[in-house]
């Protein structure tokens, strides 16, 4: 089943005269329970693309179908109730407020849709157990590390069971232990939750933990890659090499 | 792109931000001008005549310039810190220290004069109207015209000039003492870590509520008459301003985060987005403020607590003159009485005349009256004013009692009197005991034999008589006759008054006339509340503007935060309501903590200025909390729009 479709979306800033566009219509699809990631060279659209399709922004043109629903037509009001109810997200800078103990943080996707007290407390105990932050619950965020900041971050994305989840670079800050760490979780979180993942990285080492690599290249899919009974290690290789294919710069002949 | 156009681009941008910085200035701008002008105006004379009317304005008009400055300072302060990024920017592509200052002093220069220049024409224009209310409330009657004092615009653009030769002063030290770096790191080293809350906070916030309580205490006790000597009456005085003080800033320090710690952790991590926004955001930035709001709350407080003051003894002008004039017009010699009467009777107003003899006696009223060395009196000879019961109407003593009335609210807190007990007369006879059944409320004498507030004792008629033929030389008035005069109709008072001046009546001290004593004590008190009133409202606007900017400043800091909510589903209804408690919060608790100081010390001693409590002290809190309350709608208005623009 797909959990998620775009048809022919088009994105671009800037006025009538000085058009940059963005996303030049991109068709999508997302299953459920798949973990997949959006590859691309800086200023390929990877985080514009993220941004529209988890309805922070705006498309210019095209559809975005979330489980069978239209989110391109909603309003404002809607879409933040769209949001709190079947969406998480996991950002580069963690994104915690600080004035919040790590717990405070993680309840917060539940405290929107005013989940009753003890149901709450159960699926932290769950969640933090799963990712092992557990211990670290009444510190506030400037008192741990930057890995255990991610699994907070993780944790608040997974707590409402959302059926799907954004990830903007979520390695890009972090150490390669870390990072290796967090993408087990995530990984594991996956299978074990059944969750949709989808990630936006330039890190081919963070992409082959996933089942399925998109490709973007000024702002079109320039091609995809799907896993299948591969191993990590060879899947990696085949990112790296396609990769080299699509390269940074277009050559002009 | 040359410096002046920067110049000129950065204030178009900025005075979007600052318009009620540019309010707050044009406003004291405007009052301090005004205020010269009236120092310079010859209607004030007038007002100047019976009273010091033109120094306690210069008094007032230095105080306003305090304020200001600190206000400017601070906030300056703030913007300056706001734009570090932008100056370090500059720094970055190579301008030098000295040109960067150039262009901030440019941009300053423009927007401070321009609100100079604004303000000193408002405060011309209304200058005329402040006059009217000035001459409204002390009653006076004179003629304002409007004219423009050179003296006084050449003193306020000084005044002001020096104000802002001290603001560039205080940037070119910032300038100076920053690197890049730190100029690029500045709003963010500002902002302190955030921590768990430690035992000394915990203590601190314990410390914080105690000393408030235990000063609200010793204030409470001040005049009751437990403290008796006037060595620890200052000490008391000391100790309740000491221990509020400092309770008030471990309140912000270490309270309000101890006691939000509190209801956090009953939450046990499942807070709501209301939650979110007001109790750990306010807990973490009150204590980095406490200075700050120590300073404001005090200052709030005493502004209430003067305001309050100063309108109780306008608001009792009236009752003060009825309780100690007693009728319209009082005398105490016959000659002056008939006068009168006979000026009353040819103008053809009818009166009404009570006439009542008093005689004076030593009196010892030890058993009766509780007191301390404060008021050095000896009780067991105290002069006290008797008349006879035929003189108040529907009174019956016997011979061997007495009734005490009248006595003033302000003696009473130092002397308050048993409900019954023995005393005794002295006369030359021989003393003569007798029994005190009981205090009425009534005033039935002037001024003139109670002193002020003592009360007067009715006795039995066969009593009064040996009283008077006895009396003792020593302790006799002048006079020994009250003659009252009543007006039949109100309307007459006013030119009764008139008749009374006119016969130059007033000249002698023992004569009365309630009406113009009620119009002379407007006219001191009149002025004193106008200049309270106006510093008040200057203060009130200053701090409401600091609280505004540092608000402002924070949600900019918050933005981010906004964002996260946002992306998490919140609405923007959501947040606005948590952002509509923080900010009951962020004014509220300032307010409440000033308004309940400036209770317990209007509380303490409001009986020296007048006699009524309740209803001018409620005025001028619900005033003052209406105009503090505009400045958090506007910052709530502020968040509205980061909030907004957060996504």
């Amino acid at each position: 089943m797909n959990i998620l479709e775009a048809k022919q979306i088009h994105k671009s800033y800037g006025n009538k005269f000085n058009k940059q566009e963005v996303l030049k219509g991109i068709n999508m699809f997302i299953e459920q329970g798949e973990f997949v990631s959006i590859m691309g060279a800086s200023g390929s659209g990877k985080t514009t693309l993220l941004n529209v399709l988890s309805s922070i922004d705006h498309v210019s043109q095209g559809s975005i179908f979330v489980e069978g629903k239209e989110i391109t037509q909603m309003r404002d009001k809607e879409l933040a109730l769209f949001r709190q109810k079947n969406l998480g997200f996991i950002f580069q800078d963690y994104n915690l407020l600080d004035t919040l103990t790590v717990k405070e943080n993680i309840l917060l996707p539940l405290s929107i849709t005013k989940t009753p007290k003890k149901e709450a407390d159960q699926k932290f105990t769950e969640v933090a157990n799963e990712l092992g932050i557990a211990e670290l619950q009444h510190k506030y965020p400037n008192e741990i590390s930057g890995g255990q900041k991610q699994r907070t971050s993780a944790a608040r994305a997974f707590i409402h069971d959302p059926s799907l989840i954004f990830a903007d670079e979520p390695t890009g800050a972090l150490d390669s232990k870390a990072a290796s760490d967090l993408l087990n979780k995530l990984s594991q979180l996956n299978q074990k939750r059944k969750s949709t993942i989808v990630m936006v990285t330039h890190d081919p080492v963070a992409a082959s933990y996933c089942s399925r690599v998109i490709f973007l290249r000024d702002g079109q899919i320039y091609t995809q890659l799907n896993r299948g009974s591969e191993t990590r290690q060879a899947f990696f290789q085949d990112i790296m090499k396609t990769q080299g294919v699509l390269g940074g710069v277009q050559d002009d002949h | 792109m040359t410096i002046n156009q920067l110049i000129l681009r950065s204030f178009k941008k900025n005075i979007k931000n600052y318009y009620l910085y540019v309010f707050a200035l044009v406003f004291s701008v405007s009052l301090y001008f005004a205020f010269v002008t009236l120092q310079y105006d010859p209607a004030m004379d007038a007002a100047k005549g019976s009273i010091k009317g033109g120094a306690s304005i210069r008094a007032a008009s230095v105080l306003l310039v305090g304020i200001v400055t600190v206000f400017l300072v601070y906030a300056n302060m703030i913007f300056i810190k706001r734009r570090s990024k932008e100056i370090g920017l500059f720094h970055l592509i190579g301008m030098t220290k000295r040109k960067i200052f150039r262009i901030l002093g440019m941009e300053n220069a423009l927007l401070y004069f321009l609100s100079l220049g604004i303000g000193i024409f408002v405060g011309f224009s209304f200058s005329k109207l402040i006059m009217m209310i000035l001459l409204k409330i002390t009653g006076v009657n004179a003629v304002t015209t409007l004219h423009f004092s050179s003296q006084a615009f050449i003193q306020t653009v000084l005044v002001f000039t020096l104000i802002f030769l001290l603001i560039l002063g205080l940037n070119a030290l910032f300038i100076r003492k920053q690197t890049i770096l730190s100029l690029f790191r500045v709003t963010s080293s500002a902002e302190q870590k955030v921590q768990k809350l430690s035992v000394w906070e915990m203590f601190m916030g314990i410390a914080g509520i105690s000393l408030i309580a235990f000063g609200y205490f010793v204030s409470t006790k001040l005049f009751s008459g437990d403290i008796t000597e006037m060595n620890e009456l200052f000490i008391a005085m000391v100790v309740i301003l000491a221990s509020v003080i400092l309770g008030t800033y471990f309140f912000y320090k270490g309270s309000v985060s101890f006691i939000f710690n509190l209801i956090r952790k009953k939450k046990d991590g499942y807070l709501t987005i209301k939650e979110v926004l007001s109790l750990s955001s306010i807990m973490f930035r009150m204590k980095s403020n406490s200075f700050l709001l120590t300073i404001v709350t005090t200052v709030s407080a005493l502004a209430i607590g003067l305001l309050s003051l100063s309108y109780i003894s306008y608001y009792s002008a009236e009752k003060s003159a009825e309780d100690s004039v007693i009728k319209d017009f009082a005398f105490t010699s016959q000659e002056d009485a008939q006068t009168f009467k006979e000026a009353l009777k040819s103008e053809d107003l009818p009166y009404e005349e009570t006439v009542i003899d008093v005689v004076m006696v030593r009196a010892n009223l030890e058993s009766i009256i509780q007191t301390g060395e404060v008021m050095d009196v000896d009780l067991s000879k105290m002069e006290l004013p008797v008349v006879s019961e035929k003189s108040v109407p529907g009174v019956d003593v016997s011979p061997t009692e007495t009734l005490f009335t009248g006595y003033s609210d302000m003696l009473s807190k130092f002397m308050s009197l048993e409900d019954s007990g023995k005393i005794e007369f002295h006369s030359t006879t021989g003393s003569i005991p007798l029994d005190y059944i009981g205090l009425r409320d009534e005033f039935i004498v002037s001024w003139y034999f109670t002193n002020g507030g003592q009360p007067v004792a009715i006795v039995d008629d066969s009593l009064f008589t040996t009283l008077q033929q006895n009396f003792d030389p020593e302790v006799q008035r002048e006079s020994s006759v009250f003659i009252g005069i009543d007006m039949k109709k109100e309307e007459t008072i006013q030119q009764a008054n008139k008749l009374y001046l006119d016969l130059g009546l007033d000249d002698n001290y023992m004569n009365d006339s309630q009406l113009q004593m009620s119009t002379d004590q407007k006219l001191i008190m009149g002025l004193s509340m106008f200049i309270v009133g106006f510093l008040g409202l200057t203060f009130l606007i200053t701090s409401g503007c600091i609280l505004y900017f540092k608000q402002m400043d924070e949600s900019e800091d918050e933005k981010s935060n906004y964002t996260i909510l946002r992306k998490l589903g919140f609405t923007q209804g959501d947040l606005t309501k948590g952002i509509g408690l923080k900010q009951v919060f962020n004014f509220g608790i300032p307010l409440i903590i000033g308004l309940s100081h400036s209770y317990f010390a209007v509380q303490s001693g409001w009986f020296f200025f007048g006699a009524e409590l309740w209803t001018p002290m409620l005025l001028v809190m619900i005033l003052y909390t209406g105009l503090y309350s505009i400045f958090g709608f506007l910052s709530v208005l502020n968040y509205k729009k980061v909030i907004r623009n957060a996504l």
